[in-house]
């Protein structure tokens, strides 16, 4: 493989726009987070720091940033230190595969892909980095040495390895229909208008499969109604309990890049990525910069519009009992995923 | 007889399958979002003000202040009913004796420890001469403790803006 | 301290159980309440509560105090509903001292008495749909609850803490908008009543979380001397407004609500709708209060006389200071009297010495009733449903603790 000096650099600048993305994820939806909760709760969020309270992340980072670094006396302390680390490095890891849009001409040898990396197997290289999402709770938990946490870390570990379940058979089907394992291909696959009316995306043509994968994102992402391993009511804040400060901080953002992340990977995969229902944006003529830019613009709108379900969903249902959340994941949601997978196949070979 | 039974809803296919319902929630939500405005009331920018009445009637339970007659004296005559009937015992008279046409004792010292006080109102109550009342001022700050242990000086200037329940209109203006 | 030992005592460290302290400071605790748990994974085994936490002594309090003096303190045992605490307070007195307050002073304790109900249970909702993860509810709660303080704030000047009425009438006339400004604070109860339901009574996680969980059942419930919403959705119809009437209850239409569930899913249901019986009875009482009236009882021996009479008349000056110095006439004697708060049935049992402050005061409060069968809704469930149940009692600390 010859790399050439422009495509170096690109690949850097990519990797350093996405991280830099990933970091400021935490920022735009703590803030939109507290706005939204707050109207729907019919009240204003924050709205005093900076013009409509657009600061607050920032006095709230200040905040975090400069208080006590406490490491308790009783804790594991490599684990205890490790486990934020984990929880903000893997959803960062997972970005730099998603497609943010259509591709276009650098130089005249050269096109730019808005991808840090798009390998062949680029589903899989996901599912099992995300995988690794479970030990930054399961650690934190077991480290604290102390019996809310690993309530919080034993419900989380339980919780996250089913619904990854789940959340692979889903994307079974999708790559059933689209034949690669490339979120490249996936997105390139829903490109296209069926009868010119009806955008091909995964949403429209596999719903089951875009519910089971909603529901079980949300469980990955500890959100309610799947948020027990956090709840404040029933354990004092679960795994993160014995944390402040940064260290807290860190498990925060690791939280609300997971919720970017997915938001990303939905969008991709369902939603058809950056493509625009009707105007052709990755023209078969070449790519064009009008179309790439306008493609970036599109996969943000509609990442903004999941990023918003998430906080939707959050502020409004109740949460699940730990048996209940056990028997959706695996008792519904894993027979509906191979349903899926049966009749998509039978599909296939039928159409 | 009076008596209703309350039934929970019966669990149908309508509810088992989660989404309706969950949807119904979320319309709702979204509904509170765009459609609803916010209760919120900005202090100390905006004030507490019910909407369609004036304001509530004087007569809130704030903070003390001792009146004055037409000479300009605290119109207390440390009879000490205020002393006795307050529940968590704040208030400390000294009483004096003195020579005036209208009474024979005035306090020559009147302490109300205002973080002591519960605001119950029972002192103003109490009052035989009115002399004491419950304004409808309520915030005043303080850095220190002792600050908050009002004295004779401060509690007869007090509140000098505020409304009561007696005096609806306020102190009237030729008072000092 | 005994108090340590006497629970670990009870626990066996033994056993392979895992022993959990769901402990004063908590998130979800409603006041500092303290339930040591064992547990076998997420399932409890045992359950051993600790309270007293919030013990002021109150009880002892009232020894040192006058009547009406005591009666700020009332205010604070459940300080979600101060004006049921003080109304019941008062009633006691009066049964006591043999007097009957005026009919308007009666309409108008028997509409705030409501209003208290209707924000204790308007709390109670909110509470239990946060401790069960839906924290929008809770918001709007506190929002209908604003309008209801402004309703008290009109009349008597204190929010939270209202100390309004007096043993033998109340302490101001209520203004002079009184019924437009209780129209106007119940007017968002009953659409904030649809709008619960809509967002909880048929969401299948809220059915699932509260259905069969937290169950008392009937022959429990009485036993342990529950009462309130608490038995009444075990089954038994017993509410002392029909039972045992008291102040204007008897005159007005209104339905005891019961419910056969047992479970946090009936409690919840019976509060709902007794929030819509306890709308019905504002508004009739609304209608049937007479304009003008006296308010307090014509005995300066009781109550104080108004105060231009004091600034004039010697006798009423010296009605004022005994009242004020030695507190009220009171037989010697002793009286129990009960009203149907929010939690339930909330007694005062009044012994005097025949001096103006009482020889011993008790408070049957009702939240130590229904918190005794705690252990027996939770052993052998899990820890999520624990919390729903304890949501579901409504255990409001002031008042248990005293």
């Amino acid at each position: 493989m010859d790399l050439t000096a422009i495509e170096i650099i690109a690949t850097l600048a990519k990797a350093l726009v996405v991280f830099t993305a990933g970091m400021m994820c935490t920022p735009v939806l703590v803030y939109a987070e507290r706005r939204l909760c707050g109207f729907m709760q019919d009240r204003l969020g924050p709205n005093r720091v900076g013009p409509k309270g657009l600061l607050q992340p920032i006095a709230d980072a200040v905040k975090s940033f400069f208080k006590e670094d406490l490491l308790p006396a009783n804790v594991d302390r490599f684990l205890w230190i490790v486990a934020p680390a984990i929880g903000i490095a893997v959803p960062i890891l997972c970005l730099a595969v998603i497609p943010f849009g259509a591709s276009v001409p650098l130089t005249e040898s050269y096109t730019l892909i808005f991808q840090v990396a798009d390998p062949d197997v680029g589903v899989l290289y996901v599912l099992g980095v995300v995988s690794l999402g479970i030990f930054c709770t399961t650690m934190g938990g077991w480290a604290s040495n102390s019996k809310f946490p690993l309530l919080g870390s034993l419900r989380a570990s339980a919780q996250m390895v089913s619904y990854e379940i789940a959340m692979a058979l889903a994307v079974i089907s999708v790559v059933m229909s689209t034949g690669s394992l490339k979120l490249s291909a996936i997105v390139a696959h829903q490109n296209t208008d069926w009868l010119g009316v009806v955008p091909e995306w995964h949403c429209f043509t596999q719903p089951l499969a875009f519910l089971i994968f909603f529901v079980a994102a949300v469980a990955e992402n500890n959100r309610i109604p799947f948020d027990l391993p956090e709840c404040e009511q029933e354990l004092v804040s679960g795994y993160h309990t014995e944390y402040s400060g940064m260290r807290f901080a860190m498990f925060m953002m690791g939280e609300y890049t997971a919720i970017g992340f997915m938001s990303a990977l939905i969008v991709t995969m369902f939603l058809g990525g950056w493509s625009l229902p009707w105007i052709q944006l990755a023209p078969a003529s070449g790519p064009s910069w009008i179309g790439g830019l306008v493609s970036i613009l599109v996969f943000l709108v509609k990442w903004a519009l999941v990023a918003f379900t998430y906080i939707w969903l959050r502020w409004t249902l109740p949460r699940f009992r730990y048996d209940q959340l056990m028997g959706l994941g695996w008792k519904a949601l894993v027979p509906l995923g191979l349903a899926n997978i049966a009749v998509t196949a039978f599909l296939g070979v039928v159409l | 007889m009076g008596v209703k039974k309350t039934k929970g809803p019966k669990r149908s296919a309508w509810t088992e399958v989660y989404l309706p319902e969950i949807f119904r929630g979320m319309w709702n939500t979204l509904r509170h979002i765009f459609f609803v405005k916010p209760f919120t009331v900005q202090y100390p920018e905006e004030k507490l003000k019910v909407p369609g009445f004036e304001a509530s009637p004087p007569g809130y339970h704030g903070e003390h202040r001792l009146l004055l007659d037409e000479e300009g004296r605290p119109k207390c005559v440390a009879c000490f009913m205020c002393q006795t009937v307050c529940p968590p015992q704040c208030i400390e008279i000294e009483a004096m004796e003195v020579d005036w046409p209208d009474r024979d004792k005035a306090p020559k010292s009147f302490k109300i420890d205002m973080l002591r006080c519960i605001y119950c109102g029972l002192c103003e109550e109490a009052c035989p001469k009115d002399a004491i009342e419950l304004t409808n001022q309520y915030f005043t700050i303080s850095r220190t403790r002792e600050d908050k242990i009002y004295d004779l000086e401060r509690l007869t200037h007090n509140a000098p803006d505020a409304l009561s329940y007696n005096r609806p209109e306020g102190l009237k203006p030729e008072k000092p | 301290m005994t108090t340590k030992t006497t629970v670990a005592r009870t626990v066996d460290r033994s056993s392979r159980n895992m022993v959990l302290n769901i402990g004063p400071s908590h998130p979800a605790m409603h006041g500092t309440l303290r339930i040591v748990a064992e547990l076998d994974g997420e399932t409890i085994t045992k359950a051993t509560l600790e309270i007293g936490y919030l013990h002021c002594g109150f009880e002892k309090l009232a020894e040192h105090r006058t009547y009406n003096q005591w009666l700020t303190v009332t205010d604070r045992m459940n300080y979600v509903s101060a004006l049921a605490n003080n109304i019941g307070f008062v009633l006691a007195v009066e049964a006591l001292l043999g007097v009957e307050v005026p009919e308007r002073c009666a309409w108008i304790r028997t509409v705030l008495y409501e209003l208290s109900r209707l924000s204790d249970h308007v709390m109670n909702i909110g509470l239990m749909a946060m401790d069960l993860g839906a924290m929008t509810p809770m918001l709007w709660s506190f929002k209908e609850r604003e309008t209801l303080y402004d309703v008290f704030e009109a009349c008597c000047g204190g929010r939270m803490t209202m100390s309004y009425p007096r043993v033998g009438g109340l302490a101001r006339d209520v203004p002079k908008d009184f019924k437009e400004r209780v129209r106007f604070g119940i007017k968002g109860i009953r659409s904030y009543c649809d709008e619960i339901e809509t967002m909880l009574t048929k969401n299948r996680i809220w059915l699932d979380r509260t259905q069969g969980v937290g169950i008392l059942t009937k022959e429990d419930a009485v036993q342990y001397g529950a009462t309130g919403p608490v038995l009444r959705a075990s089954g038994v119809p017993y509410d002392l407004r029909k039972d045992a009437p008291y102040l204007c209850y008897d005159r007005v239409d209104f339905d005891v609500v019961t419910s056969d569930t047992c479970d946090v899913n009936g409690r919840y249901h019976v509060r709902l709708d007794e929030m819509r019986e306890a709308v019905r009875i504002v508004e009739q009482c609304l209608d049937k209060m007479p304009e003008a009236g006296p308010i307090n009882v014509d005995d300066y021996g009781v109550i104080l006389p108004p105060k231009e009479k004091v600034y004039d008349q010697m006798e009423s000056l010296i009605h004022h200071f005994k009242l004020i110095m030695e507190g009220m006439r009171m037989p010697v004697g002793e009286s129990y009297h009960a009203t149907e708060a929010p939690n339930g049935e909330l007694g005062y049992y009044v012994v005097s010495g025949g001096t103006g402050r009482p020889h011993r005061l008790h408070v049957r409060a009702p939240t130590f009733y229904n918190y005794q069968p705690y252990p027996l809704m939770i052993e052998g469930r899990m820890i999520s449903d624990a919390i729903a149940a304890m949501a579901s009692l409504n255990i409001v600390a002031g008042e248990l603790d005293r």
